[in-house]
């Protein structure tokens, strides 16, 4: 259990056991851990007959590395997946905040830091394009920038990783 | 296989009255189990939360897979000893499914006494290992203990199947090639360093996790060193240098899942094949059960009516109808499997006696598992019985069922008394699970028969003495004689002392033997073998 | 369109094939039109677009590079070069990238190509907003009350001043609604104008401004104008495109709904007129602002567009005329060889812009892979996509994947048309904006055709993410957990009798 799905940016722990017939699915609703049967099988032409708790809709699905996404009721929608070990890992170590990531694809302006610079939180660390839109990305926190990743004019996706800082010492 | 034809009325008073009183026994047993499994003292609670860790009830949730059962074992051991102050005897064990495997869980109870080991725990955990190598089971212990309680431990420190016997279980599973995985979620000091010494993967946590053979202040008294509990057995410690726990954990909740993934490298068992066909749920209703076991204890009962609400469809084939009927014999399938049953609707006699013997060759030579349903008043006695050879021929059925090696399961489902229980394959005969129903009874003999002849034996004495005892005097000899008797030959009292392998609420009786049987068939079915029939 | 199309003998054209300089799904809609003519068809390309559909229709592909991708498809030289390569005597540009590039238009023609375009001299009069402005008010057409910097730098402020409010601030080198600023209080005009001032030279590298009325919730019309090099012009009635979003359309349709038939008339009329006294040759679309005030309908002159525009297919789904065959037509020297009288229009069309945007986050570009690509099928519904399975949407381009391009009898069996076509396409890997087009389509302004520019601004539920359903959530849920190798192959490993019993405890 504990393996999760992250949906517009929520996260969803959910499991999945098989049953006599199909499967049943396993999630948080409330305080409550409630099972509800679901079956998915192969319909024509690549698209899939989904079936949860008696209700059928045909949908369309692709599948790439931790992420699905799904063709239901004329809307695509994206999950990904977090295996229990990355997501509880993640949990732990607080790894979010040494990693400062794009929030939409777009190039890189200009850098307003050196890699061993010290920074403060809020502070300017680089300037991004995106839609003709410039974007100041700043220090999630005080620390000092250990990598920086691209070079003004490069492309990035969404996500993508532009500075890292170095992990903050263990108190 | 033909459908047994029920002839119960359920609509008879005698059916409801027995409904209500063998539900409410049902739901006695359920409460106590509830209590037994959740009620703690709120300091203890409140000592968890403080250490950041988990009942052992939510640690179970977390390893163990959604959507699958847990058969757990013995949930009441213990409960009629130390005044009650071990609940489950402070361990959990049971079988479960772990990333799809199945997997014996042995987890220390926190939050009774610190999870210190009491004679019956002991008890309770080398049982426990017992199954898991009988049926080959993993091992997934979650460590959580104090160590041995002190004021008991001539009860659970020396003797053959006292402490040590956990860790020769351990080291016999090992060569035996079944993995165990330990968690450690607590301290893990003096012998308890063993159970994740002994296993092939440890994990544990950082912060409340430790192992050592000694704790800091046992350390100081012996050595004068000073040390805390992290340098001298914590995570990052065994974890980097002595190598003692592979993976460290920052959590609990981590910890659990690099376990889930640890059994998730454990090779797939391969399955005994036995016959086998698609499961079927009983035709009749399992709850009818209520409605068939006598509120009185020595009140004889049509076993078939049983059968019919614990095999597939209610399917019977019944091995000699018309001969020796006080035992029925016959074949059915139970979640899918083939099993034999035999059955008492009565006292043996010579010829039940000889059937059953008969039929537990059979099932041997066709390599079908077999579930006893005992209520047994014992074998027949008398000149006539005797003269045929009574204790021959009970002596034939023992043989057979002792040399089985098929796998063979029991329930207790009313009385057990005399060498009835024996020759149905009681404790000491290796069953490889033995289930009680709430309402059973086991002793030598009968607790009224029992109770008489001990008070007749006090009053001979007395007036001996030149006592003259009233009919008052007599019954107050009587009564506390008959009183104790009777605790001591209850459920409760056999699953306390782990004579059985835990009280079953009787309509769970069916997925327990499910569970049981799938669990059996990890370990090979020998070629049939006996000692020497007394012909 | 293709009954059309096999009355045009190409065989004494000065060229037989025609190289396009553009990507995406334009590239592909006009190879599409240059095969079905007959003529042989060569593409540039970037190798960021390797996988895209225009590369397996063209007969030839000529991988230009660059800085970036984009810098590759404005490199002159290069396109040229690759011209001369396959041996093409013309050069379609598409639109953005070079096609309003004078210089390129020159060079092109220089090089003894012809440019599927207009002149020169026509790009530079239309390029510039306040020259082709000056140029058709004295022309005698309709233009906003306005104050131009340029006309008199000193005296500017002063005559902004002199507008009524609310005034908009435009860079006269500007376009597709970058740099633009509204003043709705006297005494920010001042501060306002410094600001559109900055943005100008730092988007267009040019600071000059022109101030003009600003209409309230404005309609955005245009028309559809060709005209020959022999100085028939004739037009192909308008487009209401007034569904915007930071200034950019994404949804346009013909007819508009703002106009009846007299309004009809004289919008597209002052059109051709317009083009006709620049003696316009090409395909263009003159731009107008449109709005009421005081219960009367006004128009005002906007711009001209010397190119294909991206929404020219509504265009010809009514009137079933292939805009690209007569470019290249008049590209060939070919006249019109049709009067205004003979272009009649029947039906109604929409299209629909595909974005690779996330419309609930600002709409904020979205890129990933191109898993699947559902394109739906169907009366009435035309697909121009420029994106193939197996490709991916990078933020190198401009987000916009296609268009959806719908006609029906009316305009509620268009707009039914494509609520169903608009349900059935997805493309998998990369958030697109089809779930808010169809909350568009289905929103009551829009249906009653009650729209403006502004229409998204003021109602951003219809770009907000709907709340998801409890049962849509289980959905989602159950097919992300049903296709997750790790969950599924867990769930299929546990034993047949544990998975029929299932959750229990005894």
């Amino acid at each position: 259990m504990q393996h999760g799905f992250k949906l517009l940016d929520a996260e969803h722990d959910i499991g999945l056991s098989r049953a006599r017939e199909g499967y049943r699915l396993h999630l948080n609703q409330g305080d409550e851990r409630i099972e509800i049967p679901v079956s998915l099988i192969q319909g024509e032409e690549g698209d899939w007959v989904l079936n949860v708790n008696g209700e059928v809709d045909h949908i369309s699905l692709a599948l790439d590395g931790d992420d699905v996404f799904i063709h239901l009721d004329g809307e695509v929608y994206q999950l990904t997946f977090e295996h229990a070990l990355q997501r509880l890992a993640e949990m732990s170590a607080g790894a979010a905040a040494d990693n400062v990531k794009a929030t939409m694809p777009g190039s890189l302006v200009s850098v307003a830091v050196a890699e061993g610079d010290h920074v403060k939180t809020g502070q300017t660390l680089l300037v991004m394009e995106s839609m003709k839109m410039e974007t100041t990305i700043v220090s999630p926190r005080d620390g000092v920038v250990q990598s920086i990743q691209f070079t003004p004019g490069q492309t990035f996706d969404k996500d993508a990783v532009l500075i890292t800082l170095e992990p903050e010492a263990e108190e | 296989m033909k459908r047994i034809v029920s002839s119960l009325n359920t609509q008879s008073e005698d059916f409801r009255a027995n409904y209500a009183h063998n539900l409410k026994n049902a739901e006695k047993f359920r409460e106590k189990q509830h209590a037994a499994r959740f009620d703690r003292a709120q300091r203890d609670l409140d000592r968890l939360a403080k250490q950041d860790k988990m009942t052992v009830r939510e640690r179970l949730k977390r390893l163990l897979d959604p959507g699958t059962p847990f058969l757990e074992l013995s949930s009441l051991a213990a409960g009629e000893a130390y005044g009650g102050e071990a609940p489950g005897a402070g361990v959990v064990t049971g079988i479960g499914i772990v990333s799809g495997r199945e997997v014996m869980i042995n987890a220390g109870d926190g939050s009774v006494k610190g999870g210190a080991w009491y004679p019956l725990t002991v008890k309770k955990a080398v049982r426990a290992l017992d199954i898991a190598i009988e049926n080959r089971l993993p091992v997934v212990h979650l460590c959580d203990s104090a160590g041995g309680f002190l004021p008991l431990q001539a009860e659970l420190f020396a003797d053959k199947y006292y402490a040590g016997r956990i860790f020769r279980n351990q080291c016999m599973l090992s060569k035996m090639g079944i993995q165990q995985v330990s968690v450690v979620l607590g301290h893990c000091t003096a012998g308890g360093a063993y159970v994740p010494g002994l296993s092939d993967y440890n994990v544990i946590v950082r912060g409340t996790g430790a192992i050592f053979l000694a704790g800091p202040p046992l350390v100081k008294a012996a050595t004068g060193e000073d040390v805390g509990v992290e340098e001298l057995g914590g995570c990052d410690m065994h974890t980097t240098t002595s190598g003692t726990a592979d993976y460290p954990a920052a959590s609990e909740e981590e910890a659990l899942a690099i376990c889930r993934d640890i059994v998730a490298q454990f090779k797939t068992p391969d399955k005994t094949r036995i016959e086998w066909q698609t499961p079927e749920d009983p035709y009749y209703d399992p709850s009818e059960l209520y409605g068939i076991l006598p509120r009185d204890i020595k009140q004889q009962f049509d076993m078939r009516e049983v059968i019919a609400r614990l095999v597939d469809g209610s399917r019977f084939h019944e091995y000699q109808p018309k001969y020796g009927t006080s035992l029925v014999c016959g074949y059915a399938h139970l979640w899918g499997y083939k099993v034999g049953i035999l059955a008492n609707n009565g006292v043996l006699f010579n010829d039940s006696s000889l059937k059953g013997a008969h039929f537990i060759q059979l099932c041997n030579q066709n390599r079908t598992p077999i579930i006893f349903l005992q209520n047994i008043t014992g074998f027949m006695v008398g000149k006539a019985y005797e003269e045929r050879g009574i204790t021959k021929d009970g002596a034939k059925m023992i043989m057979a069922m002792t040399g089985c090696e098929v796998p063979k399961f029991t329930v207790m489902c009313h009385g057990s008394f005399g060498a009835g229980n024996y020759g149905m394959s009681g404790r000491a005969f290796d069953s490889r699970f033995l289930f009680t129903w709430p309402q059973h009874e086991i002793s030598v003999m009968g607790a009224e028969q029992a109770a008489n002849t001990l008070a007749e034996v006090k009053v001979r004495q007395l007036q001996r003495e030149g006592k003259e005892l009233s009919k008052e005097d007599i019954e107050a000899i009587r009564q506390p004689v008959l009183a104790e008797f009777k605790r001591k030959s209850s459920a409760y009292w056999s699953t306390s002392e782990i004579w059985d392998d835990g009280i079953l609420d009787p309509v769970d009786t069916r997925n327990a033997l499910g569970i049981s049987l799938s669990a059996a068939l990890n370990t090979p079915i020998g070629d049939p073998r006996y000692g020497i029939f007394r012909l | 369109m293709s009954s059309h199309m096999t009355t045009i003998d190409t065989s004494s054209w000065p060229f037989d094939t025609v190289l396009v300089a553009n990507r995406g799904e334009i590239a592909a809609r006009i190879l599409r039109t240059i095969k079905a003519l007959g003529l042989k068809g060569a593409v540039v390309y970037h190798s960021a677009d390797r996988k895209t559909p225009a590369l397996a229709i063209a007969d030839q592909a000529v991988e230009i590079t660059g800085e970036t991708p984009v810098a590759a498809y404005l490199d002159a030289a290069q396109i040229l070069a690759a011209a001369r390569q396959v041996g093409a005597g013309a050069i379609h540009p598409g639109y953005g990238f070079l096609s309003e590039n004078a210089d390129f238009c020159r060079a092109v023609t220089d090089a003894g190509i012809a440019f599927v375009g207009p002149t020169p001299e026509q790009i530079e009069l239309m390029g510039d907003k306040v020259r082709a402005r000056a140029f058709v008010e004295k022309a005698g057409f309709p233009v906003a009350p306005s104050a131009i910097e340029d006309d008199d730098p000193a005296t500017f402020l002063e005559r902004a001043r002199a507008l009524p409010l609310p005034l908009l601030i435009k860079p006269a080198a500007g376009g597709g609604g970058k740099g633009m600023r509204v003043v709705r209080e006297a005494d920010q005009l001042e501060s306002e104008i410094e600001r559109a001032r900055s943005e100008g030279q730092r988007y267009f590298g040019d600071g000059r401004l022109y101030v003009e009325k600003f209409i309230e919730n404005p309609r955005h019309i245009e028309v559809q104008v060709l005209g020959d090099a022999h100085g028939n012009v004739v037009h192909l009635f308008e487009r209401e495109c007034s569904v915007q979003r930071r200034f950019q359309k994404i949804v346009e349709e013909t007819p508009s709904p703002a106009l009846d038939e007299k309004l009809r008339n004289e919008i597209c009329e002052t059109a051709a007129g317009i083009a006709r006294s620049a003696g316009y040759r090409n395909a263009g679309t003159v731009e107008f602002i449109f709005g009421e005030s005081g219960g009367e309908a006004e128009f005002y002159f906007l711009e001209t567009n010397t190119r294909l525009q991206v929404e020219h297919p509504v265009t010809e789904e009514i009137t079933g005329k292939d805009l690209v065959a007569e470019q290249l037509r008049i590209a060939a020297g070919e006249k019109l060889g049709y009067e205004q009288q003979d272009i009649t229009a029947s039906g109604h069309a929409i299209e629909f812009r595909i974005y690779a945007e996330d419309a609930a986050a600002g709409f904020t570009p979205t890129t990933g892979p191109v898993l699947r690509w559902k394109v739906p099928t169907g009366e009435g519904i035309r697909m121009d996509d420029g994106i193939v399975e197996g490709g991916a949407v990078t933020a190198a381009f401009d987000p916009m994947l296609a268009k959806l391009v719908i006609r029906g009898a009316d305009r509620e069996e268009a707009r039914a048309r494509a609520d169903a076509a608009l349900r059935d396409l997805a493309l998998l890997g990369c958030k697109t904006n089809t779930a808010f087009l169809r909350r568009l389509l289905n929103h009551p302004a829009f249906i009653a055709g009650d729209v403006h520019t502004g229409f998204l601004d003021a109602n951003p539920d219809i770009a907000a993410e709907p709340e998801l359903s409890e049962a849509t959530l289980h959905k989602l849920l159950a097919t992300a957990a049903l296709t997750n190798r790790p969950m599924r192959d867990n769930a299929d490993l546990t034993p047949d009798l544990h998975a029929a019993i299932g959750h229990w405890n005894n």
